[in-house]
């Protein structure tokens, strides 16, 4: 039941709806005790043979007006509580989505994306039941289940009503302990499919694997197995799920017999007639389904419960990113500084980054080298305020990072990530991705810019083309241009590439460069890259080991230092060779 | 969620949906015993819930209005209701679980059809399907087809529920029972509105889910580019535009299922009773009338009316298994076939001498991907493919690993054509070392030996040992048993390439095929992993791409590709003699290690 006190706020921002449900499902269940009744006034006046005309269109008639009003006042229940739930299920998914798009990185490293869309779908589902079923059924088990207990006590006999009840508890009672049982080997069988799952997924991504050992008969030997445990586990599930109608039938049953028994021997004797003996059957029959629905209400409850739970820890979650209340609105310009001296991730106690110092001249170009994991990525998190807790500061012309607002800083910087991620969209939709409104002319220049414009003009829509999931698929180069182009379209202040040219081949990446150059003499650029061509004509160049930076200096004073640099230099123009040297 | 969408746009037609279903129900022959049975406890569960109302109507009519009812009639009359009852639990309890066994086990069957299939597909289906999509036929589709096939218990409950509850009714009063059928076309109208407006908006509903869904996923991997861009505010507004329209399709489902279905149901039943009771009424002015009659006919009544609201109520599910079902179909249906074998043949491959000759290939059927290629390793040789992307490397790969079929030109292995080779022969003597090292779930035992059983402890050792991976795999806290898990996260680049050579190499292949890896691996592992590629070359015939030189130098035979021709071959002296490509490419590289 708590999980009414939680969502409690739903409930009284929408009283209206529920209020007015609620009481149409109450009258309904009132209504609903005339029919049996009118069946047995009938039926009494028959056996007794003093049916008249008038007293017999006038119960048919009532009998009519009673489905009537049935009919409107269930469209009245059900829209006024279904239709809301449904609201209530709109309303958290937007919360989260705003909360999603106000997460920190941390939030997205620790919740993976397939966990949070089972919170956005499961999880949501669970909650609308509680306020769609978990609502309909306790008021419905409530009121139908009272209404017609009230009516058995009142209107035929108290002694038979009370024994007639006894073994109605049972109902709840088995109901609740089924369900608790099936619960139990759902779950394994679930666990069963999920590693049915597993198994499919690992074998379909690891397919070329299985054909290079030819291993196909072993493969699907396994996969038999698994789908032969799945049957076997949900096996278990049926013997106890297929026993829930048949007992039910059973407990009703036992109400049916005693009824007969003791109500037939109160007919012989006339202490109720036969037409209340014909309604009592209707009425017992009309408990059934508000006895059942006790049992099955626990499980909506706990499940939405747990649900709600789950969802109000993903909201409870506070980005470690927040804006200075006086923060500083003029967008980013001048020189940078950057000062760390130790930078650790929150869930690790390795420092990614240390002494990482340099200063950048406005209009200059940084190059920072290294390998995988030297720190080059996290450098750049931190420049682009991802995370706030390091030792050390970051100046943009002189302010430090954290006292500005994110806009101020964020629509300034142009970043071209290194997994460059495109969104399902246009191309141009692709390119203008910072601002829908800019033009067409400027799509098309920034596109120039990093080479692809040709590349667009040969595809199918040209720069309608949708790309992403449902488009065309294109070439990491290409995606690479992509991301460039729509980090460069706003002419940022600070241009940031994180290996974003790893994927096009050496003309092109020269191309884009000294574009890059022309376009950008007034404005800072920080190249990341393992080639060493991408960063050789930067006014500095770092070289980071580790996080720590283990050489720095132009392209000259560092392969006179004979170090790592000159070394990667080497190596990479040999390769360049050998890959370049075929084409002619 | 590319497919929910696609799957979900449009209206599948009848007659599809009808072959689609025949094809499906094809899969339930091995359990047509267990479902027979099923069925037939359905029609006993039917004759006791026509019988029950009828004991109740003997008593009533028989003994009650008669007034010669007595305490033993009634405990008579009592037991026998019992009787009934539990009888009815027991056929219902064989009803349901053989239903529910039934479906589960044909669902179990075509789950390993396919799979089976999956697995006698080419490589092509795997380069070009999203992994999670075939992943998602496999398991999720099927199971929507096990809730598919409860529909159809529905439907034939219903039906005997219908025409059991006539009979009982027509032995009762054939008038009555004639005139309530007039209900039927009423009855019909109704499910045939509800059924034309329901599909349509459940369609639109599941599409826009389909939709939101897709959204959000796509949102939350792209959030840093979103929160980057500061466009948190645009997708925000888009998304609330999304979940708002399914919103509204959803509430609209809402108001149909309102409208037309069990409260629609249940007005129906209630004039039927106004019917009975006004016929019953009537004649009773006129004469006289058993009155438990009126009580059966009432049951039997909501007998008649209540399948209706579940039968109606299935279509949703109907909907979903048509949809799940033809997805389904479409992987048995899918003819991009692994290429054939010709599985006859008892040719061996002895000494492992690769010859192709003239060999073009298309991926498309237009671009040539590899023009006339021709060359031979002898046993024992290693063969070297030089160039930059694209120039028809792993084409070359492809085909002689026989993950794609080709037309022109052949193949031979030891002078056989390489189609003419039980594929059991050719998987036995050739390994292939992939770029991406893909290490599956289980321990690094499991790793090496993969799932031949044939392969000891001691030979995985001695695997290991061979390429050195014996050394960090020996610091691993459980050593050969540690865990790999998603795909082997914990090892390093290099670990998982020490360890494919180990998987490799246990099998002992004739000949081995190298893709060399252009990823970056730290330098100490680097060292390993060369010296282990030359121990494993030594004895057999190699085919290898090349991204470093190192492995060119010594080869019998270096290819140099550029879009899918050779433009030189010959060993690296030769090559330097011709002054050719090869040649540029030597002296960059003297030059620069010179610089």
């Amino acid at each position: 039941m708590g999980i009414f006190k939680k969502l409690g706020w739903f409930f009284k921002q929408e009283k209206k709806a529920y209020i007015s449900g609620v009481i149409a499902l109450f009258i309904v269940s009132i209504i609903a005790l005339l029919p049996p009744r009118i069946i047995g006034i009938i039926v009494d006046q028959i056996a007794s043979q003093t049916i008249t005309m008038q007293s017999l269109i006038m119960w048919v008639s009532l009998l009519g007006a009673t489905a009537v009003a049935q009919y409107l006042l269930r469209y009245i229940w059900r829209i006024n509580i279904f239709g809301t739930a449904s609201k209530l299920e709109r309303i958290i998914r937007t919360q989260l989505y705003q909360h999603f798009t106000e997460m920190d990185k941390h939030f997205f490293q620790r919740y993976r994306t397939g966990d949070l869309m089972a919170h956005a779908t499961n999880d949501l589902r669970a909650i609308r039941m509680v306020a769609a079923g978990g609502i309909l059924t306790l008021a419905d088990s409530v009121s139908t289940g009272s209404a017609t207990i009230i009516a058995m006590f009142l209107v035929v006999d108290w002694r038979l009503a009370l024994l007639a009840l006894i073994p109605l508890p049972l109902l709840a009672l088995c109901s609740r302990i089924l369900g608790t049982k099936i619960h139990k080997s759902f779950r394994e069988a679930q666990a069963a499919f999920s590693h049915l799952n597993d198994k499919t997924q690992e074998s379909v991504s690891g397919m070329k694997v299985i054909k290079t050992f030819g291993q196909e008969t072993e493969d699907i030997q396994e996969f038999k197995e698994k789908t032969a445990q799945v049957v076997k586990e949900n096996k278990k599930v049926y013997i106890v799920d297929s026993l829930f109608d048949p007992v039910i039938t059973i407990i009703t049953g036992m109400s049916y017999v005693l009824t007969m028994i003791l109500g037939g021997s109160f007919v012989i004797n006339e202490v109720i007639s036969i037409g209340e003996f014909v309604t009592f059957f209707t009425y017992i029959s009309m408990l059934t389904w508000p006895m059942l629905a006790v049992g099955r209400l626990f499980n909506i409850l706990e499940r939405g419960s747990a649900s709600y739970d789950r969802i109000r820890e993903l909201l409870n979650n506070k980005s470690s990113i927040q804006e200075n209340t006086s923060a500083v609105t003029t967008p980013i310009s001048g020189n940078v500084d950057v000062t760390i001296q130790k930078f650790t991730y929150p869930s690790s106690d390795k420092a990614v980054l240390s002494d990482v110092h340099f200063h950048l001249v406005k209009g200059q170009t940084l190059g920072i080298v290294g390998k995988t994991g030297s720190g080059k990525t996290s450098l750049f998190e931190l420049m682009l305020r991802e995370y706030d807790h390091y030792e050390g500061t970051i100046l943009y012309g002189g302010t430090d990072i954290r006292d500005y607002s994110l806009d101020a800083l964020l629509k300034r910087i142009g970043y071209v990530p290194q997994d460059n991620f495109l969104f399902s969209d246009t191309i141009a939709g692709n390119i203008r991705f910072a601002d829908p409104n800019l033009s067409m002319a400027e799509v098309e220049r920034a596109a120039k810019l990093t080479a692809i414009h040709q590349d667009i003009l040969e595809m199918p829509q040209q720069y309608e083309t949708e790309v992403g999931e449902r488009g065309v698929s294109l070439s990491g180069g290409q995606k690479q241009r992509i991301s460039i182009a729509r980090a460069l379209i706003t002419n940022p202040e600070l241009l940031i590439l994180d290996d974003a040219l790893s994927a096009v081949d050496a003309k092109t990446e020269e191309k884009i460069l000294s574009a890059l150059k022309d376009e950008r003499s007034d404005q800072t650029t920080i190249i990341a890259a393992h080639r060493i061509s991408s960063v050789m004509h930067a006014q500095e160049i770092l070289v980071l080991e580790d996080g720590r930076v283990i050489e720095r200096g132009t392209h000259e004073q560092l392969l006179a230092n004979n170090g790592w640099y000159k070394e990667m230099y080497e190596q990479q123009q040999l390769e360049q060779q050998i890959e370049g040297g075929a084409v002619k | 969620m590319k497919n929910t969408q696609s799957a979900w746009s449009r209206e599948i037609p009848l007659r599809e949906q009808l072959t689609t279903m025949k094809r499906i129900f094809s899969f339930a022959k091995p359990f047509l015993g267990q479902f027979a049975a099923s069925i037939v406890f359905a029609g006993l569960l039917a004759v006791t819930n026509a019988l029950l109302p009828r004991i109740v109507q003997t008593l009533i009519d028989g003994y009650f209005t008669q007034g010669t009812a007595t305490v033993q009639v009634v405990l008579l009359f009592g037991s026998l209701y019992a009787g009934a009852t539990l009888l009815k639990a027991v056929i219902w309890y064989f009803n349901l679980y053989h239903y529910n066994m039934a479906s589960e086990k044909t669902v179990a069957v075509i789950r390993n059809a396919v799979y089976t299939k999956l697995h006698k597909l080419g490589m092509n289906y795997f380069d070009r399907t999203p992994a999670g999509s075939i992943v998602s036929k496999v398991t999720n589709d099927t199971e929507t087809i096990k809730e598919f096939w409860t529909v159809f218990l529905t439907v034939i409950e219903g039906l005997l529920g219908l025409s059991i509850s006539f009979i009982a009714m027509y032995t009762l009063n054939a008038e009555v029972t004639l005139w309530i059928m007039t209900f039927l076309p009423i009855l019909i109208v109704v499910i045939w509105l509800y059924q034309k407006k329901s599909s349509f908006l459940y369609r639109s509903m599941r599409e826009k889910l389909g939709i939101l869904n897709a959204k959000l996923a796509e949102s939350i991997t792209g959030m840093s580019i979103i929160q980057q861009f500061r466009q948190e505010k645009r997708f925000q507004e888009d998304f609330e535009e999304t979940n708002m329209s399914y919103f509204r399709s959803r509430y609209q489902m809402t108001k149909i299922n309102t409208l037309l279905l069990s409260p629609i149901i249940d007005l129906l039943y209630t004039s039927a009773l106004v019917f009975i009771l006004s016929f019953f009424g009537f004649d009773a002015l006129n004469g006289f009338v058993e009155v438990g009659v009126i009580y059966a006919f009432t049951s039997y009544v909501r007998n008649f009316f209540q399948p209706m609201t579940r039968m109606m109520d299935s279509l949703s599910i109907f909907q979903d298994g048509i949809v799940s079902s033809s997805r389904v179909l479409e992987v048995l249906d899918n003819e991009e076939y692994a290429p054939e074998q010709n599985e006859q043949s008892d040719a061996k491959i002895t000494s492992a001498k690769i010859e192709f000759k003239d060999v073009s290939f298309s991926y498309d059927g237009k671009h040539k991907v590899l023009k006339n290629i021709s060359f031979t390793a002898y046993p024992g040789q290693t063969v070297a493919l030089v160039g930059h992307t694209g120039s028809g490397k792993s084409s070359i790969i492809n085909l002689i690993m026989r993950f794609y079929e080709f037309y022109e030109g052949d193949i031979l292995i030891d002078g056989v054509s390489i189609k003419d080779y039980p594929l059991s022969e050719l998987r036995s003597n050739m390994g292939l070392v992939l770029q991406d090292s893909f290490l599956f779930y289980g321990t690094i035992k499991d790793n090496i030996r993969l799932k031949n059983k044939a392969i000891t402890d001691a030979e995985i050792r001695k695997a290991a040992e061979f390429v050195q991976a014996d050394k960090f795999i020996e610091a691993l806290p459980h050593k050969y048993n540690a865990k790999v898990i998603e795909r082997g996260a914990s090892y390093s680049s290099g670990q998982k390439q020490l360890i494919s050579f180990a998987s490799t190499i246990v099998t002992d292949p004739k000949i081995l095929i190298l893709d060399e890896a252009t990823a970056n691996i730290d330098t100490e592992t680097e060292v390993l992993i060369q010296e282990g590629l030359e121990k494993m070359r030594k004895g057999r015939t190699t085919l290898a791409i090349a991204h470093r030189l190192s492995t060119i130098r010594d080869a019998d035979l270096i290819l140099v590709l550029d879009h899918g021709e050779i433009v030189e071959q010959g060993t690296h002296d030769e090559l330097l003699d011709q002054k050719g490509v090869y040649y540029g490419m030597y002296e960059l590289q003297k030059s620069g290690l010179t610089e």
